[in-house]
């Protein structure tokens, strides 16, 4: 068997484990709906039964008798959101669904009213008795048949000129679609909400950024942000649904301000398809031109995606093309198309997963029609050296050689360069690969760092870990930063009221702490420093980067001051803790270069040729995401990305009926995502070199890159296998046996 | 979930007495209790059978017989039926996940609703949930729906894979009747086709208890397999399923058992095919030649067309696999 990952020259695969494993397998670590607070009461939603219209009346009669039920919340039964007064306070607080400010129903299973009971049961059965008449109104869930009519808009800068490259000797131009994924982390959205005074909240919530949710919900109840406190120390996953605040949120908060206790509300599976995003289903069409030699003359993507009647939300699935080749002329127009559904979000690796199968596919077909190499062809044309969207140098991009490493590992050298040419009994093999890139931001944060007496530090930030391993990757660079031994670091994650810290996501989370964190273990070693020099003058003025922090106290690296206890230090100047914050974020080097992460994904599969079966057999990631400053979470970031890589080309699609405007199928078994059953052992390596200008780390972001490709080496590789280029996602064994 | 009242199954015959129409026996729960979170499911009573209803499985003269309460992961590791019905086990482990099948009873496996998507939204129209409300699978999504024995009021399909092989292997069901009298109902009639009243998945009379399942003794140890083609390897229900039994003589086919999920109403018996290879050598030719019959019996809807595709080259393959077990 492979190994699980690749240990390089540059790091050794170290052994350590999770900071927060400990509670995690024993159970002690807390979800938001697992947390107890005085008086709690259960909410439950009832939901609309049209996909359109009107709500004329709700009759909560029967919910009302129900057992337990205290109080029931509908657009006629409330408490008046002040950020959602009216129609214009709805607009400008951008909040998306205003639930039970609105009569109109914008799609089905809307929340039409919360049930206030005892038990969770209570309020459950509750919301299975309420009724509603409607003012029904034609709805539209048909993304096809509506797409067309949608005019497409210029999308980003024009490069060149579109008709420079019509005459090019090589064309190729096709259309591609995905449907509707969604994320469904294993922890449903939850939310207890709790007024301990009348204008003092606090909230346990699943969300992906604490502040995000504290300035939120302060805007919308018109308090303070420090009357807010949020908090979500262990999040059971996330891929991009915990980066907006949703109705359940809003909803229990109201609830508890209705009936003046805690109010806790959970979302069920089936509401967790339409009520926290997903990724939208889209079109895209790719015409691509190049030389007879392989080198790319013109590109021209255009795509379109649905969206919600109540908000825009666009893909932005024309920026992968952007990124990754040098392409003279260039052009890319999108859309989106308000369709009778709730609004999606980004889903892991938003925009660039879906714009990336399309042109991955193309450049793969284009290497078929050149008989070239799609290695070649990919290496020829990889912009190495600088961003071809600014011109700008990239500070550090490796992605020539994550695909030169990858190959050699899953032995290009085997595939063959036709399509339909391996066979196996009734099996087709065939082999592919795609890569992809993301920009790697980078955003302020703030940590602080208390340190006892005993010379153990206890490191706060806001930021989240949302199973991503954040927590760890902050010990660690404190661990380097300081020299404190790991084991007397601890971690405090997740708590609005720590030093404030962007949500996590896009691939930013590491990139935006690790920064915070090397400025605050700065802030504490010039704090020892200046403490020492009490002790000791001979401290006087040293430089920090000559401090050195045991177990038992501080000393020079070199020079004549003498090592000082920390009971010595502490008792001296009279103090029990030692309490630092700083922030860091991005500065002029944003100016100066441009930022990747970047991925190559090879695959090699099986096509059985008489039921349409696809097994993956191998399933190679390569990844340049600076450095790595955890091997294990980092590898196990990549390997997740790409088995949900494997579902999105395979399996992944929320069914739906356009007639009936509703969605089918919204539990586990009817939304089929990937099981280890359909993944290989992902193989992933890491080209570990690190971009000092990302962050003082080296790190650069790793959540996205694992998916961005994966769809399209599996299509590539199917492709190979049997000469069929199937061009809508999910790839089901159907589609293979009658494409 | 409505408000219920839970009560242990006295047991023996005493057990069917005490089911008013309005309860449900409770097994395994793991789709009763999904249907009652969903309020398709309403009782107001559970009769839990777990304690009582047999759960052992064994050897009689002339076959075996397995309680309605046995666990499917207990059967299908029970080394008498891996030993004498290979392809029961076969067909048990290609479904569920371990844990649903530690907690799925025999007869409860029986007795599980279809999973049609519509079936199970109890806001949308369907005749099976609520009788004259319309079939929605019929003009709607039906891909996952049935190819044969359907009408235009119900495209459902049986879900289950134990059943496909139980189909193969001429079981009979043992049951008790709300007159505590014993009956016993061929495997072949126990599941129906829709007509005109869908809502009946089966021929269980009213109030009746499953208390065994038995499986006459064969000559399929050898040459047998369960394919199952799904969306994914593994915690998805069948697209199209082929269990295929073959008692060979040298290379002669001596007789044949074949039969399909994810294709009717019911776990459905190839019957034509059966007759054709019985005495036909069993080689790669007469084995597609022998799938190519089922085109005759099948009739797709517009979103399964490739359903025929699909059978003909799992019924193939399932058969040739025999060969190779
Ligand atoms: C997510 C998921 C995936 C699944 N995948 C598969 C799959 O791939 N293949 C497959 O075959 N199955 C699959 N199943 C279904 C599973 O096999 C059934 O749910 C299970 O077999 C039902 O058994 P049970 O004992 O839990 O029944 P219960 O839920 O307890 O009962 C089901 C019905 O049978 C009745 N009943 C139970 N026992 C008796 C009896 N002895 N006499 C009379 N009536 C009785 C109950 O009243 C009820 O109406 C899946 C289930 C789930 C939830
Ligand atoms: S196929 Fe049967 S179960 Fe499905 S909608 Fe039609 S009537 Fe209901």
């Amino acid at each position: 068997m492979q190994p699980f990952f690749e240990a390089t020259d540059y790091f050794p695969a170290d052994t350590d484990g999770r900071v927060e494993a400990m509670a995690k397998v024993t159970g002690k670590a807390k979800y938001s709906a697992e947390y107890q607070a005085p008086g709690l009461c259960y909410g439950f939603f009832a939901t609309s039964t049209v996909a359109a219209g009107k709500i004329v009346s709700i009759d909560t009669t029967l919910a009302k008798q129900a057992d337990g039920v205290i109080d029931i919340i509908t657009h006629e039964h409330k408490p008046l959101v002040p950020g959602l007064a009216d129609e214009t306070k709805i607009r400008e607080s951008r909040f998306g669904l205003p639930v039970f400010h609105t009569d109109k129903i914008y799609f089905k299973g809307q929340p039409i009213a919360l049930i206030i009971a005892e038990t969770l049961e209570e309020a459950t059965y509750a919301a299975s008795l309420i009724t509603a008449i409607y003012h029904a109104e034609t709805h539209n869930i048909d993304f096809e048949l509506s797409h067309p009519k949608v005019a497409l808009k210029p999308d980003g800068k024009e490069r060149g000129s579109l008709q420079a490259w019509q005459q090019a000797p090589r064309m190729v131009e096709a259309e591609y679609t995905i449907r509707n994924e969604v994320h469904n982390p294993m922890e449903m959205h939850a939310t207890i909400a709790h007024w301990t005074a009348d204008n003092k909240l606090k909230l346990y919530d699943k969300t992906q950024g604490v502040n995000n949710v504290q300035r939120t919900m302060a805007r919308l109840f018109g308090i303070p942000n420090d009357n807010v406190e949020v908090m979500s120390e262990f999040v059971g996953g996330g891929f991009g649904s915990g980066l907006r605040v949703w109705s359940n949120t809003l909803a229990a908060t109201m609830g508890a301000m209705q009936v003046k206790r805690p109010v806790k509300l959970m979302l069920s599976r089936p509401q967790m398809f339409m009520l926290t995003g997903y990724r939208p289903q889209c079109w895209q069409r790719v015409k691509l031109g190049a030389d007879e030699n392989g080198k790319l003359l013109g590109l021209y993507h255009q795509g379109r995606n649905s969206t919600s009647m109540y908000e825009n939300f666009s893909e932005g699935f024309t920026r992968e093309c952007r990124l990754i080749y040098t392409v003279e002329n260039l052009k890319t127009e999108s859309a989106t198309v308000p369709l009778n559904l709730s609004t999606p979000t980004w889903m892991r690796g938003p925009g660039d997963c879906s714009g990336d199968f399309a042109i991955e596919s193309t450049v793969d077909e284009l290497s078929y029609l050149l008989k070239m190499d799609p290695v070649e062809l990919r290496l020829k044309n990889i912009s190495n050296e600088k961003d071809p969207e600014t011109g700008k140098p990239w500070s550090t991009n490796y992605l020539s050689e994550c695909i030169s490493r990858g190959a050699e590992r899953i032995e290009w050298k085997n595939r063959p360069t036709g399509s339909g040419q391996l066979t196996d009994g009734d099996w087709k093999i065939g082999y592919g690969m795609a890569v992809g890139m993301w920009g790697a931001g980078r955003q302020n944060a703030s940590a602080g760092i208390k340190m006892q007496k005993d010379g153990s530090i206890l490191v706060q930030t806001a930021m989240t870990d949302i199973g991503t391993g954040t927590g760890t990757g902050i010990q660690n660079v404190a661990h380097d930063s300081t020299g404190i031994p790991k084991n007397r670091i601890k971690i405090e994650l997740g708590n609005s009221s720590l030093p404030p810290a962007p949500s996590q996501g896009g691939s930013t989370g590491l990139s935006s702490i690790t920064g915070a964190i090397a400025a605050v273990c700065n802030a504490l070693k010039q704090k020892l420093v200046d403490y020492a020099t009490v002790v000791d003058n001979a401290y006087k003025g040293m430089n920090i980067a000559d401090l050195l922090i045991s177990e038992t106290g501080i000393s020079a690296r070199s020079g004549n001051a003498p090592s000082i206890s920390f009971t010595v230090l502490f008792d001296t100047n009279h103090i029990d803790t030692i309490a630092v914050e700083a922030s860091a974020g991005p500065g002029d080097e944003r100016q100066k270069f441009s930022f990747c992460s970047s991925a190559a994904h090879f695959c090699k599969l099986r096509v059985h040729t008489k039921t349409g079966k696809v097994k993956i057999e191998r399933m190679v990631c390569t990844v340049d995401a600076g450095k790595v400053v955890n091997s294990k979470a980092a590898a196990n970031q990549i390997s997740g990305a790409a088995v949900g890589g494997i579902g999105m080309a395979l399996m992944e699609e929320q069914n739906a009926d356009n007639a009936l405007g509703s969605l089918l199928a919204n539990d586990l078994a009817g939304y089929h995502f990937a099981v280890n059953a359909d993944a290989p052992i992902i193989e992933v390596a890491f080209i570990n070199k690190p971009d000092f200008n990302s962050n003082p780390s080296g790190a650069k972001g790793i959540g996205e890159v694992g998916i961005i490709g994966c769809a399209a080496a599996i299509a590539n590789a199917i492709y190979n296998a049997t000469g069929k280029r199937l061009r809508d996602l999910p790839i089901t064994p159907d589609k293979v046996l009658m494409g | 979930m409505k408000p219920f009242n839970f009560i242990k199954a006295a047991g023996g015959t005493q057990t069917v007495k005490q089911k008013k129409r309005t309860g449900r026996f409770i097994a395994g729960g793991t789709n009763l209790v999904d249907l009652m979170k969903k309020h398709i499911e309403q009782p107001e009573e559970l009769i839990d059978i777990s304690g009582s209803v047999p759960a052992s499985i064994g050897k009689k003269a002339a076959g075996i017989r397995i309680g309605a309460m046995a666990r499917n992961s207990v059967v299908a590791t029970n080394p008498d039926i891996i030993a004498a019905y290979p392809l029961l086990s076969k067909a048990i482990l290609a479904g569920a996940s371990p844990q649903i099948r530690n907690m799925a009873s025999t007869g409860g496996n029986m007795l599980q609703r279809t999973r049609c998507p519509y079936f199970y939204d109890p806001t949308l129209p369907c005749n099976k949930r609520n009788p004259g409300t319309g079939c929605s699978a019929l003009t709607g999504d039906n891909r996952m729906s049935a190819i044969v024995g359907w009408s235009e009021n119900c495209v459902a399909v049986h879900p289950s894979d134990m059943c496909v092989a139980l189909a193969a292997l001429d079981a009979n069901v043992i049951i008790t009747g709300k007159d505590q009298l014993t009956k016993t109902i061929p495997f072949k009639n126990f599941h129906r086709l829709p007509g005109n009243t869908p809502e009946q998945d089966n021929n269980l009379p009213a109030d009746a208890l499953i208390t065994a399942v038995e499986i006459p003794g064969n000559a399929f140890q050898k040459n047998c397999f369960y394919l199952k083609l799904r969306d994914r390897d593994s915690y998805a229900f069948a697209l199209i399923s082929v269990a295929a039994a073959l008692h060979l003589n040298g290379t002669t086919i001596v007789s044949a058992r074949l039969a399909s999920g994810g294709v009717a109403h019911k776990p459905w018996r190839w019957y034509s095919v059966e007759q054709f290879l019985e005495g036909k050598q069993a080689n790669a030719q007469v084995f597609q030649q022998a799938a190519t019959l089922v085109q005759k019996e099948i009739k797709t809807l517009p979103h399964n067309v490739y359903k025929a595709t699909m059978l003909q080259g799992a019924i193939e393959v399932a058969l040739q696999n025999c060969l190779n077990a």
